[in-house]
């Protein structure tokens, strides 16, 4: 028995090692390796083009308020007060005072008309009852129009005798994380092992086709177990994504420590309920399983297709079901504890990514380790099913059983 | 333990609703260079898929070695498919050493040993050469390199001639014989008689599925009467003095008249010949090679049609529990009149 599994682990190994070195030592795994930073070089640049174009609209947008010069003044120092109150991109567009011609309703339409900026509100008539015109988008303009008209009003009605509080502000650091905390934690942890599934696993769909085109796979067949075959693929284009997770885990620890301390303690305080260095193993662990459960279902299902054509139309199924799981997992992780939690957690497609959720949400250690074995049973399922229906469709193996290989091999004879 | 490298016993496979393999027996002894002759389809490849355990049959049971499944004993085997398969990108050298690999060989003694195959079939200058850049016929060396690097117990050739030009079609006779000399036992399939006739110490011959011959290349031989080739001194009418299955040769052959070897020899016929005064301008007994007999025992078979009575053989007498494992020959159809026992 031992010789046996011996045996099968050294053939799973062979196979992987030829996969590892096949996919690692080309050209094309240099492109593979930095496609992330084409990625985010795309990204930056359309997201600085974005950013500017919306830079500089925020940046003509104004509030208007048609007052006479009196009141001006009280318009601008209670404007002056309350933007402190925002963050910049919460801030309301700035304010530019007009004073009052002899017609100001229509002063105040031809005010969305100006050259030199973009009303985003316009505030006229008698300070106790002002009207305020607004883009039917800039209800939040048109408010921030009707504070200030409070505020300058009550300035100018008390004057000195307004009541001024000084207080005075105190760091205080939360003993333990909040519940919003520990949901950003989930959803990160969610999201993580999605997107590197997302970017890693779906490569497995195609690996066979090598094997079918160059017709190796009657060697390795008479060689080694399926079983072996699918499992060694796997476990090379796994070693391929975890050479790829450790190279950019690198760099991104590296550029950690340019990061401004304010984003540092953000993310600092994202901490997960069973504790950083166990939340680091398990999501590993996660990202393990969620890469064999998906790469072994693609693997099975691409080992199916007999042409690139055929597998390039896998890829949007694919992508499909990944999401699919995403949205599953994430839902999940918002309602721990809820059945839609535990129907992620069990499903065995959404069930890394829902656990590696709950590694944030809760304490427990052992449900994880439950998981982990349900998910590799998974994993050993679905590569003695993606062996089989190789063995029978493709190698013709077996007796011709079921209805739907009668049908495929019906139709592959009319092909 | 028996003698048996390979036993094979009623072996079944179905495509579809066509039986391709139709209870196919064989009986490889060890160290013995076995060859399954066939004509296209006839299931040749089937049946060695069948024995390696690449596919699974539908009925019956094969062992190789004594291992239950052939997988248990793959690391005791070597197999050249009849479609050639290597990784392109891959060095002759690694490509040699993954094949060893697969079959339990150290990776660095598979490279080792890889480099001197490669010299010693003239290849050395390639062994750093990626197979894609490779000739067709280099290739399947490297290929065939790769099936015994491990130095396996059982060789399994399928069509291992096919693509080959003459003079790597002799290497490879020779590598087929060191390999046998070696200890290994050799199965290969082919549908050229030439080769078979020089190699083989046995062999089946499948058609249409089934097993319709076993035995030496001399039993197969011997399944067809040797013919007499005799040429009258005279030009006399020589038909009654002769078997009635006489016929005379064309103009060109000297009036030569041909028989098949009468089963009581040919010496009756002499002293016909001899007392009517014709006289013996020239005599020879000719035996029928390996190809004719291959196309008598194949044309004879199609001509039965596949739905005819199983063959007699090994596996139709004996005991239900045991592997055939008698080196006797048998014939599935019964040969023709006149024929001599084998």
């Amino acid at each position: 028995m031992s010789a046996r599994l011996s045996r099968t682990l050294r053939q799973v190994l062979t196979i992987a090692r030829r996969d590892f070195t096949a996919t690692v030592f080309t050209p094309v795994f240099l492109l593979f390796l930095f496609a992330p930073v084409i990625m985010g070089g795309f990204g930056a640049i359309g997201g600085a083009g974005a950013s500017s174009v919306a830079g500089s609209g925020r940046d003509r947008a104004r509030v208007v308020a048609i007052v006479p010069d009196a009141l001006a003044r009280s318009y601008a120092e209670a404007d002056a007060r309350l933007r402190a109150v925002f963050r910049d991109d919460a801030a309301r567009p700035a304010l530019t005072t007009l004073h009052p011609t002899a017609d100001p309703a229509a002063q105040a339409r031809a005010a969305f008309s100006a050259r030199d900026y973009d009303a985003a509100a316009v505030l006229y008539g008698p300070a106790e009852a002002p009207v305020i015109l607004r883009a039917p988008q800039d209800a939040p303009s048109a408010r921030y129009l009707a504070l200030l008209s409070r505020e300058a009003l009550a300035d100018r009605r008390l004057g000195a005798q307004a009541p001024r509080v000084i207080a005075r502000e105190v760091d205080f650091v939360r003993a333990g994380n909040t519940a919003g905390d520990r949901d950003q934690s989930a959803f990160f942890a969610v999201f993580g092992v999605f997107f590197l599934t997302l970017f890693l696993a779906g490569q497995v769909v195609g690996t066979m086709a090598e094997e079918r085109n160059n017709k190796v796979v009657e060697v390795l067949a008479a060689a080694v177990p399926l079983e072996a075959v699918f499992l060694g693929k796997l476990l090379g284009l796994f070693g391929v994504a975890v050479m790829f997770v450790a190279f950019w885990g690198t760099v991104l620890a590296q550029l950690s420590q340019l990061v401004p301390p304010s984003v540092s303690a953000g993310l600092a305080s994202l901490t997960p309920a069973v504790g950083g260095d166990a939340f680091a193993i398990l999501f590993f662990a996660y990202f393990t399983t969620a890469y064999l459960l998906l790469g072994s279902v693609f693997l099975g299902v691409g080992a199916q297709a007999s042409t690139m054509r055929e597998i390039q139309m896998l890829s949007l199924p694919i992508t499909v079901i990944q999401v699919g799981m995403f949205a599953l997992s994430t839902a999940a992780a918002r309602a721990p504890g809820s059945p839609l939690a535990r129907f992620a957690e069990l499903f065995p497609l959404s069930s890394p990514f829902a656990m590696a959720g709950r590694a944030a949400n809760r304490p427990e250690i052992w449900p994880h380790l439950a998981a982990l074995a349900w998910q590799l049973g998974w994993v050993a399922l679905f590569i003695g099913v993606g062996a089989r229906l190789f063995r029978r469709g493709v190698l013709q193996s077996g007796s011709p059983g079921g209805r739907w290989f009668r049908w495929r091999t019906k139709a592959a004879a009319g092909t | 333990m028996n003698g048996l490298a390979v036993e094979a016993r009623g072996l079944v496979k179905r495509f579809g609703d066509r039986r391709v393999v139709d209870g196919v027996d064989l009986a490889v002894p060890r160290g013995a260079i076995y060859g399954v002759l066939g004509p296209n389809g006839a299931g040749k490849t089937t049946t060695l898929r069948m024995l390696l355990g690449i596919i699974e049959p539908d009925g019956g049971a094969r062992r190789l070695f004594d291992a239950a499944h052939p997988s248990d004993a793959s690391d005791r085997v070597g197999y050249l498919p009849e479609e050639r398969g290597l990784y392109p990108a891959m060095k002759a050298r690694e490509a040699i050493a993954f094949m060893g690999a697969l079959r339990g060989l150290p990776w660095r003694e598979g490279r080792a040993r890889a480099v001197a195959m490669l010299e010693g079939a003239g290849l050395g200058h390639a062994a750093d050469t990626k197979i894609r850049k490779l000739s067709k016929g280099m290739a399947q060396l490297v290929q065939l390199l790769g099936s015994v690097v491990h130095r396996p117990d059982l060789l399994v050739l399928d069509e291992p001639f096919s693509g080959l030009d003459p003079v790597n079609q002799e290497k490879l006779e020779a590598l087929i014989v060191a390999e046998r000399d070696r200890g290994a036992t050799i199965l290969f399939s082919t549908h050229v008689m030439a080769h078979a006739e020089r190699l083989c110490d046995r062999l089946a011959i499948i058609a249409g599925g089934r097993r319709r011959f076993e035995g030496t290349v001399d039993d197969a031989r011997g399944t067809l009467p040797a013919r007499v080739r005799y040429v009258p001194r005279g030009d006399g009418d020589m038909a009654p003095l002769l078997p009635p299955d006489a016929v005379r040769d064309g103009p060109g052959d000297g009036d030569a008249w041909r028989f098949a070897l009468p089963s009581d020899g040919v010496e009756p016929v002499l002293a016909r010949v001899m007392a009517a005064g014709a006289g013996i301008a020239g005599l020879s007994i000719e035996r029928p090679g390996l190809h004719e007999a291959f196309v008598r025992i194949v044309g004879d078979a199609e001509t039965a049609g596949a739905d005819g009575p199983p063959p007699p053989g090994p596996s139709a007498t004996d005991d239900a529990g045991s592997m055939p494992s008698d080196a006797a020959s048998s014939v599935a159809r019964a040969p023709a009149a006149g024929a001599p026992a084998a």
